[in-house]
């Protein structure tokens, strides 16, 4: 019975996501019509290939109830490291292994000083940040790097179409299906919504609880390498300022899919990052200002969290109440 | 509580409490004895100056986080108050309109932060990143993404002129003197005790009939008008509105913060503790940068002393909590 | 008899369908400990909130010392001089005794600018402890102090503000040494020696007949007895029966019919400083192992030793005859051993969670098919069956776990153990804030359990292992004690557990 009850609760929300992204985007059609041109499809499938994977490794932070500010600063260091690497004249597929291990080791040590030595997550990771973009003005002090970019082939990853969708897409599917399956379908997944539910009662059931706190700061560290090689690849150079972008939308994209479809998912960050990067591009073709980007996210995120709040829903509740209580009263009188 | 303790314990106590004050002046005299330099008036003159905007900027922030709270937004709301302050003078409001406008805007962010965290309990980081964002947008689109200056010196160009001969700039004391108050109200009143309450059990206090949503209220609402304020000395020291000013002072902030509790309160931040580490790292920046030390070197130290404080002060509780197991 | 202090008359609440009071009348005497029975669900709580002022009645009429009252907020029972401690007061761990006492009323001024008066709080807290003379260092911090005194801490600061007549007590017990326990009954009577008169929440009988006076029981949303402690023992009346409503006879299960079978798990010298020492014991398949112990005592850390949560210092685990090292809950589980903990709440359950996500949790490695995949069909199948085995109610696999009774968490619990097919099991506290109707079944689960694996129950219940267990032993600060010669009588194993003495 109420199994059927919570299926119904889940397809309403997911019509209702479906609805709402295609009234954003019917919107967005009406006052710019390029908005469903080619070129500007093919441009939110980029952006939200980069946004979508540095918002995955959010996610997996999140599920197990911790944050992470070091993604804008992991970002940078690891942009940077990638170019160094690239301009060294080494093949890509070892600037990406290189970036990828940076990044992860990165994590573990974030990770291991949350989950072992019990660090607060949120300053800890703040001054991990702020380490790593320090540590990104190593290679050049700061000045951008560019050479063999176009020998290497990495701008591929932007240009390159499979079946008529972009390459990045098609990553961005494939990571996102990945770990879709590991958390919603496998024990692994299981673990990491315990770890993050209730860590005492998951150590008792025999999941190694620290273990994956720690992972969950490395999957979030790799995919924002990931999401920086994309972004590397679009601009055919490394410079320290890339990914200082990342983490609005990644948080946005986490805590907004969240708040519409109830509850961190995989695919909850997936609709919440499409609606985002569907109304950035939509401005951005619109001519409104870049400076504006980062206030409108944080508009939404705010709006979206707080209007599927518990408080606003009792609220909300407490209004209809009062209501039907009046047409009672009212009906009773006459 | 204070009539129970023994003079052996009131001298552990004092080194517990005053072990960075030891740490600042030998650091002070490390770095002077390479760099003589460092106590050259002008040079103290622009310590001094920093060191009044940061404990301008992060004195609220000290008290968010004491009642266990987080404010990651206050540098930008400094930022928004610092355009606003510039655009108002463009648009001639003059000063001290321009200043008010400023202000004001601290107060609206900090009431915006105050009412989602306490009324309509969102968590506060998320709350406060979407604030952060929302003000540094506005303070970019006030100058459409470039700096405004400013042409005519304003009523507090005389704060920051050096005094008493000429190695004290005067915002100095005003600026101690709030800080005085806050240590008054941290330490004297009801408002200091409910705060650090809080961080350790909120239901307590809110079953006893503390006003638990007004003070979370008053703390983000402080944190603002203290950012905002210091946005505004800062549009005054640089004659300009510079939209990317927020960024850096995030990390500094909270290193400040973090680190000023580890001394007085061990463990709680506290305004005293948050003075003392301001000038800390205030005289190991101006040093660094005498010894030639690159920018990010910098960040890179300072992101090393969060950490490693931030280490020292789980171990520091951790061993609390197993000495109370054990009595 | 004097006039009552609070009467209640013909009260009422509704929640939704649910009628949880329908004409509840009781009334306390002043310097009267009334005892307030009743299982979980019979209305006490809800009775409770609405005297605190936490919710609000329906109906009836509730009169203080003769005038009627309406209370709409907390503060307005308070006004009133109706107190209550929460079961789990809420205390600040950081600050003393004193400042917790007066926390919210540090001046008499309130609000968050008042200057506070040290010297003032200092005086108010001798006054008061001259009023009510408890060994209490009220300058110390909460956070050191033991449960009792935090008890007295919270029960000084619900009764040092107003004029206080009547002072609620939420299962003060629960947490309490059998020491404490005494401590406590000795300031529960300083308070009734000034006249106040206590409600007394508790689930241990026999505490009614040790500190009541008198005593109502609750049942199906309404008080269905009220008596004095004097009339009961002369009537000889069941409060059990009263509690439940019929006559219940035994709720334990038969003893094990046939001989234990072989040794599953044997544990020797056990050693965990400053917790117990040299504890060797052997539970076998086909009985169940009863351990009783008071709070101190080292039960439960003795079951967490076991279970690899903190592993002894020194000490060997043999199962099936095999040394083992069981370092982790992991292994443990690995190895066939199931704890069931004291605070499900927190250890046993992830509560915004159904029963089909907790009951496979301990034992993954059954719902996976390979590495990776899971069989969610058959997972779905087996949690209904197991929960359908333990009779949970209401029988819903996606119901989150919080949504039930202390009772049927529990039994989430069981069907959590069940679906691990451990070979021993080891039950802590297992039926702590479970009413009576559920209890019997958990035991009878446990000897259906001991059927195929070893069952060991640690309790602080002396009746509930020496009811259940076919074989029993104490655990006394941290020492095991057995019977010099065949079993235990109920009452060797109480003196066992309480005194640490053998008195066979």
């Amino acid at each position: 019975m109420s199994g059927l009850q919570d299926m119904a609760r889940q397809s309403a929300r997911g019509l209702g996501f479906l609805a709402l992204v295609a009234l954003v985007g019917g919107a967005l059609a009406l006052a710019e019509p390029r908005f469903l041109s080619a070129a500007s499809l093919n441009g939110i499938a980029r952006h939200m290939a980069a946004n979508g994977l540095a918002a995955l490794g959010l996610t997996f932070v999140v599920i197990v109830r911790k944050f992470d500010l070091s993604i804008s600063g992991v970002a940078a260091f690891t942009a940077m490291s990638m170019g160094a690497v690239i301009a060294a004249g080494a093949p890509l597929w070892l600037a990406v292994a290189a970036g990828i291990a940076i990044g992860a080791v990165i994590g573990l040590i974030s990770g291991t000083a949350i989950s072992r030595f019990g660090l607060p997550d949120i300053v800890t990771t703040i001054a991990v940040g702020s380490i790593c973009a320090g540590l990104a003005f190593l290679y050049t002090g700061g000045r951008s790097i560019f050479q063999n970019f176009f020998q290497v082939g990495i701008t591929d990853l932007n240009d390159a179409r499979l079946l008529g969708l972009g390459v990045s897409l098609w990553i961005l599917l494939a990571v996102y299906a990945v770990a879709w399956f590991v958390m919603h379908r496998t024990r692994t997944g299981m673990a990491f919504y315990a770890t993050g539910e209730n860590q005492v009662a998951a150590h008792f059931s025999g999941i190694a609880t620290r273990r994956y706190i720690a992972l969950a700061y490395v999957m979030c560290a790799i995919c924002t390498v990931l999401a920086v090689l994309l972004i590397l690849a679009e601009s055919g150079n490394a410079e320290t300022n890339k990914g200082a972008n990342l983490m609005m939308p990644a948080y946005a994209g986490v805590f907004l899919g969240a708040a519409i479809l109830g509850g961190t998912s995989v695919l909850a960050t997936l609709g919440g990052i499409l609606l985002i990067t569907m109304l950035l591009d939509g401005f951005s073709l619109m001519g409104v200002p870049y400076y504006y980007s980062d206030g409108v996210i944080s508009l939404i995120l705010l709006a979206g969290v707080l209007a599927f709040s518990d408080t606003a829903r009792g609220y909300l509740a407490g209004l209809v109440a009062v209501r039907a209580l009046r047409r009672a009263r009212s009906g009773g009188k006459a | 509580m204070d009539r129970r303790h023994s003079k052996g314990r009131r001298l552990a106590r004092l080194t517990t409490n005053l072990w960075l004050v030891a740490a600042l002046v030998l650091m002070t005299a490390a770095i002077a004895s390479q760099k003589p330099q460092l106590l050259d008036p002008g040079n103290v003159v622009a310590v001094l100056k920093s060191f009044s905007i940061m404990v301008m900027m992060v004195l609220g922030l000290t008290w968010v986080i004491a009642a266990g709270k987080i404010d990651v937004s206050f540098m930008q709301v400094a930022a928004l108050s610092n355009m606003l302050c510039a655009w108002g003078l463009s648009q001639g409001w003059g000063w001290w309109g321009a200043i008010g406008a400023g202000l004001c805007a601290g107060l609206a962010v900090g009431l915006l932060n105050g009412w989602l965290v306490a009324v309509m309990r969102l968590p506060a980081l998320i709350v406060t990143i979407s604030t952060a964002g929302l003000c540094a947008s506005l303070a970019a689109a006030l100058g459409k993404g470039t700096v405004i200056r400013i042409a005519a010196p304003g009523p507090l160009a005389s704060l920051l002129e050096p005094q008493f001969g000429g190695a004290v700039p005067l915002i100095v004391l005003p600026v101690l003197a709030l800080a005085g108050a806050a240590w008054f109200v941290q330490e004297r009143l009801t408002m200091g005790r409910y705060i650090y309450a809080m961080a350790q059990n909120e239901a307590a206090i809110r079953s006893v009939g503390v006003p638990v949503v007004g003070l979370t209220l008053l703390l983000f609402v402080f944190s603002g008008l203290c950012a905002s304020l210091a946005g505004v000395i800062l549009a005054e020291n640089l004659a300009s509105g510079q939209p990317m000013i927020g960024g850096p002072y995030l990390i500094n902030g909270l290193t400040v913060v973090l680190l000023g509790g580890m001394m007085v309160h061990v463990g709680k931040p506290n305004i005293l503790g948050t003075l003392t580490a301001t000038l800390f790292i205030g005289v190991l920046f101006s040093g660094a940068a005498l010894l030639g030390l690159p920018d990010y070197q910098r960040q890179i130290i300072q992101g090393a002393l969060l950490l490693s404080g931030l280490v020292v002060a789980t171990l520091a509780a951790r061993h609390h909590g197993e000495r109370r197991k054990g009595g | 008899m004097a006039a009552p202090v609070l009467m209640a008359s013909d009260v009422s609440k509704r929640f939704g369908p649910v009628l949880a009071l329908r004409g509840v009348d009781f009334h306390v005497e002043p310097g009267e400990v009334h005892a307030l029975l009743g299982i979980n669900g019979a209305g006490k709580s809800t009775f409770i909130k609405i005297l605190s002022g936490i919710i609000q009645k329906d109906g009836g009429r509730i009169t203080v010392a003769g005038a009627e009252v309406t209370f709409r907020t907390p503060e307005d029972a308070i006004r009133a001089g109706i107190a209550t401690v929460q079961q789990h007061p809420e205390l600040v761990p950081d600050m003393s005794g004193l400042d917790n006492i007066f926390l919210g009323r540090e001046s008499a001024s309130r609000g968050l600018f008042s200057r506070i008066d040290q010297r003032g709080l200092e005086r108010r807290a001798e006054a008061l402890l001259a009023r009510f003379p408890v060994a209490l260092d009220l300058w110390q911090e909460v956070g050191r102090m033991s449960a009792v005194e935090r008890e007295a801490v919270a029960i000084l600061q619900a009764i040092a503000g107003e004029h206080t007549r009547v002072l609620i007590l939420d299962e003060p017990t629960s947490t309490l040494t059998e020491v404490e326990r005494e401590d406590l009954f000795a300031l529960m009577g300083l308070l009734k020696a000034q006249g106040i008169a206590i409600i007394y929440i508790t689930h241990q009988l026999e505490e009614v007949f040790a500190i009541a006076d008198s005593f109502s029981v609750f049942r199906g949303g309404t008080c269905v007895a009220r008596m004095t402690v004097a009339e009961a023992k002369a009537g000889d009346v069941s409060l059990a029966n009263l509690m439940l409503g019929e006559a219940i006879g035994d709720i334990f299960p038969p003893r094990a019919e046939t001989p234990p079978g072989a040794a599953v798990l044997e544990v020797e010298d056990f050693c965990l400083e400053g917790d117990f020492r040299g504890i060797s014991l052997t539970a076998r398949k086909g009985e169940i192992l009863g351990i009783f112990g008071l709070v101190g005592s080292g039960c439960d850390e003795f079951a967490k030793a076991v279970f690899g949560v903190t592993p002894p210092d020194r000490g060997t685990l043999r199962l099936h005859g095999q040394p083992v090292s069981l370092r982790s809950p992991r292994q443990a589980l690995d190895a066939g051993v199931f704890l069931v903990p004291g605070d499900r709440r927190t250890e046993g359950l992830v509560l915004s969670r159904p029963a089909l996500f907790n009951v496979p949790l301990a034992n993954l490695g059954r719902a996976a098919a390979g590495r990776w995949g899971l069989k969610r069909r058959r997972m779905q199948g087996d949690a209904r069956e197991l929960t359908g085995q333990v009779a949970l109610h209401p029988p819903s696999l996606t119901t989150p776990a919080s949504g039930f009774s202390g009772g049927n968490q529990q039994k989430i619990v069981l069907a959590k153990g069940l679906y691990s097919q451990a070979d021993v099991y080891i039950f802590v506290e297992p039926t702590v804030g479970v009413d009576i109707g559920a209890r019997a079944k958990i035991y009878a689960l446990m000897r259906q359990l001991s059927r195929e694996a070893a069952v060991i129950v640690i309790s602080s219940d002396c009746d509930e292992v020496h009811g259940v267990a076919d074989r029993t032993l104490a655990l006394h600060k941290g020492r095991q004690i057995e019977p010099a010669v065949g079993t235990f009588s109920r009452d060797a194993l109480l003196m066992a557990g309480i005194m640490g003495e053998v008195t066979q």
